[in-house]
């Protein structure tokens, strides 16, 4: 790769695809970078995703308005995932994008919980949160304010429906000067030193660029013609290799939540959007077959129709930047749906790109940094999804019992054990999930600390169950102040949207 | 009610009294019992006596009053280091303990300043600095808390003498319950069943038994390494400076806010300003001059008279194999030894004792688990320091000493190696969420050790050449503006922290 960069293609008409050109584009247009998007006809991912809140930055950057998103595309708001089972039959925690209680001067209001928990008088966390109260009453508003302020307390991401939303996408990067070439990818040209020389497409079309970005999904179109088993296998963590999806008609008063509910095999989740209600299992093909998944999904949810199967495989490329290719997206990792990254994981990818933007003669020297920083963030993914089957009590099947008889990645092993002895959450250098998030997980796992911090210990120990209540009455009355979570959707004139499937 | 953990403290220098008085502070009377053991025939290496800001979160939350303090300790302000003749005979540059302009659209502000400099129209970095500019003319000033001032682009530090530091929070320590003996060790007593320390024997006869025994006897280590044989990881491959001889002087001309390190022909020598004297001292290796000549250039190249003979130190960089061992945590130069370059010996101190006290829980028996927990957080924390000091040595183009051809030419750390050639390639500074130095510390030593970019973001390019020149010019602006108006340093100090005059003051 030599001199400066001037034309990039995306290879893969998804969403993914579509944010990766359109971010690309908006940050170098002042050096008049051009973009095309390239479809590969591969498989049409998933029907419906729970994003994370980072989707809102992304939105911003790419100059997209919420409202009009909203109305175009039947996306509904998250602001919690609820996962049950997941600790035995009967269990059931929740994880909110939002603050676990507030600070109690300076200390983490997790630590006065744990606090509790370690005397013997376990209590929950979600009275205390405006997200968890608002996802289970159903009601959703748009945080305000900013700081300390109970209003600015929580975030949202979205349950986005397919193929509305890449379809939006799509006109958006049209507008953005985004050409796209609807021509199937037949062969990656190399050239003699081993850079992709060009993209031969069906109808004797060929595209040449400075640099080309896949974002074909699993199959790694592109950058898999670079490097041959290059890929982190993950699945002696993450074993379930199969997802079934399906819809059911859309819930008149569904809650701003995605649910999941554990399995003797995997999990079934659901999560609701304008026009229906996604539902789907996720599970290990060696515990269950597809016929018996398929019986178990309908029989869980009634009406569910259209049914779809898709193959999972845990794991990463060890290096999605290989000379002129950088592969963003399902490309360069994938893990099963449960914390609702894979376009988070699309973004960090986008951004570190951004970030690192080839200069000067050569990239080898960006493409070890972004490929460092790639795979700690990697490492962080992976560790929360894998951190949701270790927590808290063991739940009864072969599949929980082979997940739980293989030694973790020492750096999350690292993690549990010391909050296990000590309350503490270690934070790594690259994490998306912050401090609250993972105390959402080990809270409700109601995996208790053996003893607290010292320090922490002798703040928390003094608070009286008394000085904490005025916090819960606080949450229900904000709470009670929002509208319900469809009547907003509707808002932005999304009833309107007809069934797409 | 847990019985209070019973923490022995072995060795009474700055390490030992600033543990004593952070656990004294933060720890209630009801879970602690403090002893701290020291010998007043054992002499003090009082480690540095210049600071970093962080020491003044620890002094905040341990309760020292800063201007009590700066005035019991002979203390100036620090805005930085000036680091003299480093990659080249006649270079200065300043590390500042502050930013360079700020952001703008998210993108770095050097990025611009690179751009700017490559169109051949910009001022040096330093001028965009408010601590260097104020270093520079020798104002000082407290910042702002306004975040949108200039005035708050920056931090301070002290310079002051370490040992009056110690006797200070000995009072303090004191004051609140710690217990002291002034006596030798003469015995350690391991537990049969683990090697864990059961007490330590006195010269007085007495033995003293414990929970946590704090290793704070210094190089030796008398616990951790002595009685415990945990190992040492020596890094003098890399940081080949084994000896210092220590000198100080009367002060002349005003008193600067910053310290200076000036490389020498086998090694550098510092100049630390206190109200009362200058701090000197040249650390060198032996393997590239002899004590004797070390003594002699280091007396040669005082500002003034020299107020004490020569001190020798011996030591070796590195770091022990783990900092906490059984029951035994090492802190200070018991923990390891970086040289002093970038001040960070007593934030080294800091950080072990706000770490154990961040991890420990009220059970004395020491879950493995927390033990590993700080030991990693501790090595991370050391290791990054030292890839820090590593580029001073490393970025040189000198030529005129056999030190500065063997650390030019030097296999250096695969992780520094990695950051300089990306800041080499495109001025990006490989950045951390924990660990002690932060991009402006990198910046200033890579554009101070000419460590040149031929790139720079190209995000910076989305800026129309007369915005990117008018907001340069305006930071600027900002900066001079600020200086000009701040008062010297010397007045600043005689009004906010007069230290006594001593018989060690030189000549009026």
């Amino acid at each position: 790769m030599n001199g400066t960069i001037s034309h990039i293609v995306v290879v893969g008409a998804n969403s993914a695809g579509w944010i990766a050109a359109c971010a690309l584009r908006r940050a170098f247009r002042h050096r008049g970078l051009e973009v095309t998007v390239v479809d590969t006809a591969a498989a049409s991912g998933p029907r419906v995703r729970w994003t994370l809140p980072s989707q809102r930055g992304m939105h911003v950057m790419l100059g997209i308005n919420e409202a009009e998103f909203i109305g175009a595309t039947g996306a509904t708001f998250r602001l919690a995932s609820e996962h049950r089972g997941w600790q035995g039959e009967g269990s059931r925690f929740m994880h909110a994008h939002g603050e676990l209680g507030s600070d109690l001067s300076g200390t983490p209001f997790y630590k006065y919980l744990l606090n509790e928990a370690i005397e013997g008088r376990p209590a929950s966390g979600d009275d205390f949160s405006v997200a968890t109260l608002a996802a289970r009453q159903g009601r959703f508003a748009r945080p305000i304010g900013e700081g300390d302020a109970l209003t600015a307390s929580f975030t949202y991401g979205f349950h986005l429906e397919e193929p509305a939303y890449g379809e939006f996408l799509r006109q958006h990067a049209a507008k953005l000067g985004i050409k796209t070439i609807d021509e199937v990818l037949i062969e990656v040209e190399l050239s003699g030193s081993g850079d992709i020389a060009a993209l031969r497409l069906a109808n004797d079309q060929r595209v040449v660029a400075d640099l080309y970005v896949d974002c074909s999904g699993p199959q790694a179109a592109v950058i898999g013609r670079l490097t041959a088993g290059e890929r982190d296998d993950w699945t002696q963590w993450l074993p379930c290799d199969r997802m079934l999806s399906g819809v059911m008609p859309a819930h008149p008063s569904a809650p701003a939540l995605t649910q999941t509910t554990a399995t003797a095999a995997g999990w079934l989740w659901r999560a609701p959007t304008a026009a229906h209600t996604h539902a789907g299992y996720v599970y290990c093909s060696r515990f269950l077959d597809d016929d018996t998944a398929r019986g178990a999904l309908s029989a869980a949810l009634s009406g569910v129709a259209d049914l779809r199967v898709e193959n999972l495989r845990a794991g990463r490329r060890l290096n999605p930047w290989v000379r002129n290719c950088v592969a963003i997206g399902a490309a360069a990792i994938e893990l099963e749906p449960l914390i609702g990254a894979d376009l988070h994981g699309a973004q960090l990818g986008i951004s570190a790109l951004i970030e690192l933007f080839p200069v000067g003669s050569g990239s080898a020297v960006e493409a070890a940094e972004y490929n460092r920083v790639m795979h700690e963030y990697g490492d962080g993914l992976r560790d929360f999804t894998l951190a949701h089957y270790h927590l808290g009590a063991a739940r009864a099947g072969a599949l929980w019992n082979a997940i739980r008889a293989t030694p973790l990645p020492p750096r999350l092993a690292h993690k549990i054990d010391l909050f296990s002895a000590n309350g503490r959450i270690h934070m790594y250098d690259f994490e998306s999930f912050e401090e609250t998030d993972w105390a959402w997980l080990f809270m409700g796992a109601r995996q208790v600390p053996s003893a607290l911090e010292l320090q922490i210990h002798a703040r928390v120990a003094q608070i009286r169950p008394e000085q904490v209540a005025p916090l819960r009455e606080y949450v229900q009355r904000l709470v009670q102040s929002m509208p319900p979570h469809m009547e907003f959707v509707r808002r932005f004139g999304a009833r309107s949207l007809q069934p797409s499937n | 009610m847990r019985p209070p953990l019973r923490i022995v403290i072995v060795g009474g220098g700055t390490a030992g009294w600033m543990t004593a008085a952070a656990f004294a502070s933060v720890l209630k009377p009801e879970q602690r019992q403090i002893h701290l053991i020291e010998s007043s025939e054992i002499g003090i290496v009082g480690v540095g006596e210049a600071t970093l800001p962080h020491i003044r979160y620890f002094n905040k939350r341990i309760g020292i009053d800063e201007r009590e303090l700066m005035a019991k300790t002979q203390a100036t302000f620090k805005l930085g280091i000036e680091f003299v003749d480093w990659a080249r005979l006649g270079d200065s540059y300043i590390h500042p303990f502050g930013a360079y302009g700020s952001r703008i659209g998210g993108v770095p502000f050097h990025q611009y300043w690179l751009r700017q400099h490559r169109r051949g129209d910009a001022a040096p970095i330093e001028d965009y600095s408010l601590a260097i500019v104020a270093a520079r003319m020798g104002k000082f000033t407290l910042p702002s808390e306004d975040p949108s001032a200039v005035l708050s682009t920056f931090g301070y530090a002290f310079q002051f003498d370490a040992s009056l530091y110690a006797a200070h929070l000995r009072g303090f320590s004191e004051a609140r319950g710690v217990k002291r003996t002034d006596a030798k060790i003469v015995d350690v007593q391991l537990r049969g069943t683990d090697g864990w320390i059961e007490s330590v024997k006195l010269d007085d006869g007495s033995t003293v038994t414990g929970d946590l025994f704090i290793d704070c006897s210094g190089f030796r280590g008398l616990l951790i390494e002595q009685a415990l044989k945990t190992g040492y990881d020596e890094w003098t491959r890399w940081l080949p400076c084994d000896r210092a001889m220590a000198v100080p002087c009367e002060n002349v001309g005003p008193l600067t806010p910053y310290t200076r390190a000036t490389a020498r022909e086998a090694g550098w020598q510092w100049r630390i300003p206190l109200q009362h004297r200058t701090g000197n001292g040249y650390v060198y290796s032996s393997q590239f001059i002899s004590d004797d000549e070390a003594a002699a250039k280091l007396l040669s190249r005082l500002d003034g008279k020299a107020l004490a003979d020569p001190r020798p130190l011996r030591f070796t960089a590195g770091r022990r194999r783990k900092t906490w061992n059984r029951n035994c945590v090492a802190i200070g130069l018991a923990g390891g030894f970086l040289e002093p370059l970038e001040s960070t010996s007593i934030h080294l101190i800091q950080v072990a004792i706000t770490t154990l006290l961040d991890y420990i829980t009220g059970s004395n028996e020491f879950d493995p688990r927390i033990v590993d927990g700080y030991n990693r957080w501790i090595e991370m924390e050391y290791d990054r320091v030292r890839d820090f000091l590593i580029l001073h040595y490393h970025a040189t183009e000198r030529s005129d000493a056999p030190i500065w051809n063997y650390c030019r030419t030097m296999d250096v750390p695969d992780s520094l190696r990695h950051k300089m050639e990306l800041f080499r390639q495109r001025a990006r500074v490989v950045t951390y969420k924990d660990g002690l130095f932060l991009e402006p510390s990198w910046l200033a030593v890579y554009f101070g050790q000419r460590v040149m970019p031929t790139g720079y973001d190209p995000l910076a390019d989305a800026l129309p050449p007369a915005d990117l020149t008018s907001k340069l010019q305006a930071v600027r602006d900002q900066v001079h503006g600020a200086v000009a108006a701040m008062p010297r340093h010397e007045d600043f100090l005689a009004q906010y922290c007069p230290a006594q005059k001593t018989a060690m003051v030189g000549k009026p």
